[in-house]
């Protein structure tokens, strides 16, 4: 009787669960219409985010952040009165489960255009999104998503990895080689400085960048020792710390992500290394001198927008820092304002860069994916606010922009050490740079 | 009707081994065959299909796990490793057809007729089953944990060393392998969207089915599972176990070439990054759910865990507010599998079968 009993049971969970699968997929075969009780048009998005996976550490908040922006978006007369409707999927930086989410996204929820994450996913999803012209605003602001010959349709608001790598190392360069007492003697005794790279080599993230900025470190008469491979999940890097000491490098360019930087410096400290740190974005933000403590101190990095709470300008879409706080208490009470990262920041740059472009295409009367990526390439220093640089998207050049913020921390706060632009630096070489 | 009647009524070898005894099992076949091949690609959605494809992939992948755990008791969390052989030595071989196809002959040739992806995937299986025998040495002298142990070393050798740091490079790709639309072609097919691709893998999963069925049943597979049930036993009994647990890898790294090679039609681009440790174990589960050492299991297995993650995905609240929430769902399906059906779907499958057949009088 019991076996029946559970016979049975398995067999009915078993029809459920093929009902729902099919009612799952039914939904796309049905003819779209607007819901009866929904008065106004519905324009539908996308957003695939890392929060459990190996990024989740700068993803929690960076997800938090989009569905916030989104809220003020739709608050604010959405695109030309039309909502956002936004589709929100977790997928664990596991990049085959980001290609599934995509295709929901366009075969299912059918959106207009799609946020992303990763550089893995997004890169492995450029060609698709090519062949569906589908707009993929990333939070991957890799150098190889800016080339529109290649990739038209990936886009973000931030300047790239390569370009931020590159001034990183040149703004340490100038600012801190040229000029601190520490290399004195050894820049009159016509030393070069010593530089190695930290990241994780299967990590198209972490990897995206290594070539532009080991041709920068020629450029500018580094001598370059051996990469070392740290994991995005590592809590332990001394091995890694300990090769590179061998070598003595000066400099360090950390490519992963917070909590993975952390443990490098901590253990570079623990090690006395005796290097200086530049740090990429997704590795540079509130948590760092929390996990880091006093191995903080002087290190160097990208910073795209704003911290979060940090005063700025408004720009044309008016929004102010004020904005982002009050959205984050709103929508997500439970996480208190002293938690909050620049990441929150980093979504609504996306989110808005998105709303303005979809404005624009709407205004000419084409909100699809061609008409979206024209909108975009009408953009022309176009001032976000929230501390971010001007964008611009010429047809030939897909790379945001050319100016980078470069921050150090000074006694556990954040402090502007210098802003390069790459672009009036070495006008020759710039149009070079494009796409890596 | 239904099956078999009791007592065995079979008059030669050939009825003894026939897939379905039966007309109505045949004919029972014969109709998903249909079903499959005929109507769910022209009727399910895209996205529906996506879906179909890749339970195909955990399907390919998790059987080779079944033949080494299910068949020959080699425990093994490395398979990814070797679906990243096969998925590597797939792309470079097209990518390099592709690139050279202008200059050379050969493979001009072969970008012509289209034999550049269909030979890929013979090579793929070929590397990825030898590179998979050369992890599966150890197995001679050491059993049991030691060998997870090993085959774990397969997935940082090959994938964390071997492709990121050096495969990855060739050619000055990067870490992007990404292959144009439109290069994977068979003969004059080429494979292009999600629909060819489920054609592909429909193909494959029936082939391999049939293979890992006709395995089991042929001396190889039997000496395997006289191996995974007592190896000495097996030893007195004459069956060269090393010789034979050394085959069983070369199998199960042929089935995870093919599985590789499958994949990189999936999304043109290959990376990696898609091949992490956490693949074997899942498809671990896979086997434990479906059923170890049934090979419909793994089919079970795949189905419902895949299904598992799409329906944990259409849940927007399990995606911000109960994190983690698919890890939870996968090893709570696990662990309560493993609690209350050991034996996995494919043993509650053959009850359900024997429900139907019996009724109304079944014998309690």
């Amino acid at each position: 009787m019991q076996t029946r009993k559970t016979l049975w049971m398995m067999f009915a969970s078993l029809i459920s669960l093929l009902a729902m699968l099919l009612s799952a997929c039914g939904g796309a075969a049905t003819p779209e219409g607007p819901a009866p009780a929904a008065p106004a048009e519905v324009v539908r998005i996308g957003s695939i985010n890392d929060t459990t996976g190996p990024t989740s550490d700068v993803g929690k908040d960076y997800a938090l952040g989009i569905r916030e922006a989104v809220a003020y978006v739709n608050d604010h007369g959405g695109v030309n009165g039309k909502l956002i409707e936004l589709f929100q999927y977790d997928y664990g930086y596991r990049v085959p489960e980001a290609i599934t989410t995509y295709k929901r996204f366009r075969d299912q929820d059918k959106v207009v255009a799609v946020l992303g994450w990763g550089t893995g996913d997004t890169s492995a999803l450029a060609p698709t999104v090519t062949q569906d012209k589908m707009p993929y605003v990333s939070a991957s602001y890799s150098a190889e998503l800016t080339d529109p010959s290649k990739t038209p349709y990936n886009l973000f608001f931030s300047t790239d990895y390569s370009t931020n790598a590159r001034a990183a190392i040149t703004a340490w360069y100038e600012e801190v080689w040229l000029k601190d007492a520490r290399f004195e003697s050894r820049r009159n005794a016509g030393d070069k400085p010593r530089f190695v790279a930290f990241y994780s080599f299967p990590t198209p993230y972490s990897s995206a960048p290594i070539k532009a900025i080991k041709e920068q470190a020629e450029l500018l008469g580094f001598e370059i020792g051996p990469d070392q491979d740290i994991s995005l999940t590592a809590l332990d890097t001394k091995s890694q710390v300990l090769a590179a000491s061998e070598f003595g490098p000066d400099l360090v360019w950390h490519g992963n992500t917070t909590m993975s930087v952390a443990a490098a410096l901590k253990d570079s400290a623990a090690l006395e290394l005796g290097a200086d740190h530049i740090v990429n974005n997704w590795g540079y933000d509130e948590n760092l001198p929390r996990l880091a403590g006093d191995a903080a101190e002087g290190v160097i990095g990208i910073v795209p927008s704003a911290f979060f709470g940090e005063e700025t300008e408004p720009g044309v879409p008016g929004v102010t820092m004020a904005d982002v706080m009050e959205y984050a208490q709103k929508y997500n009470p439970n996480v208190p304002p002293e938690k909050r990262l620049v990441r929150t920041v980093q979504a609504w740059g996306d989110v808005l860069l998105l709303w303005e472009a979809m404005k624009r295409a709407d205004a000419a009367g084409d909100l699809s994916g061609e008409g979206i990526l024209k909108a975009f390439e009408t953009l022309e220093n176009y001032d976000l606010g929230l501390g971010a640089p001007p964008v611009t998207f010429a047809p030939t050049d897909h790379r945001p922009g050319s100016a980078v913020n470069l921050y150090i921390i000074r006694g556990g706060q954040f402090e502007l050490l210098a802003r390069v632009d790459l672009k009036e630096r070495w006008p020759e070489l710039w149009p070079t740079w494009l796409g890596y | 009707m239904f099956r078999l009647p009791a007592g065995t009524y079979f008059q030669s070898y050939r009825q003894a081994h026939s897939f379905w005894p039966t007309r109505f099992m045949a004919f029972r076949m014969i109709v998903l065959l249909i079903v499959l091949f005929a109507v769910v690609p022209f009727t399910f959605s895209n996205y529906a299909l996506s879906i179909a494809n890749r339970i195909g992939y955990t399907i390919l992948a998790a059987m080779g796990v079944q033949l080494l755990i299910g068949f020959t008791g080699q425990l093994t969390l490395g398979h990814a490793a070797f679906v990243a052989v096969g998925a590597y030595v797939s792309a470079i071989f097209t990518l390099t057809a592709a690139d050279n196809a202008s200059f050379s002959p050969f493979w001009g040739f072969l970008t012509q007729t289209g034999m550049a992806y269909p030979l890929s995937i013979l090579l793929a299986c070929l590397i990825a089953g030898l590179w998979s025998v050369l992890f599966g040495l150890p197995s001679a002298r050491v059993k049991g944990f030691g060998i997870i142990l090993t085959t774990m070393a397969a997935q940082f050798i090959t994938v964390d060393f071997v492709i990121a740091q050096y495969v990855s490079q060739i050619g000055g790709r990067g870490h992007y392998f990404s292959i144009p639309p439109g290069s994977l072609k068979i003969g004059g097919w080429a494979l292009t969207g999600d629909r060819d691709a489920y054609f592909l893998m429909l193909i494959l999963v029936t082939g391999v089915t049939v293979a890992m069925i006709n395995w089991k049943r042929t001396r190889p597979g039997r000496a395997w599972i006289a191996i995974r049930d007592n190896d000495i036993a097996a030893e007195i009994l004459g069956v060269d176990i090393v010789r034979y647990k050394l085959l069983a890898y070369f199998a199960a790294g042929m089935l995870a070439g093919l599985a590789g090679s499958f994949w990189i039609t999936s999304l043109f681009f290959v990376s990696p990054e898609h091949f992490v440790w956490s693949n074997s174990l899942w498809w671990v589960g896979v086997i434990l759910i479906g059923g170890v050492g049934a090979v419909d299991g793994t089919i079970f297995g795949a189905i419902f865990l895949e299904l598992m993650l799409v329906l944990v995905n259409s849940f927007a609240v399990a995606n911000i507010l109960f994190l983690y929430f698919k890890d939870i769902a996968f090893g709570l399906a696990v662990i309560l599998f493993l609690l209350y059906e050991p034996n996995g779907l494919s043993y509650r499958w053959w009850q359900v079968k024997n429900y139907f057949y019996l009724w109304p009088f079944s014998y309690k």
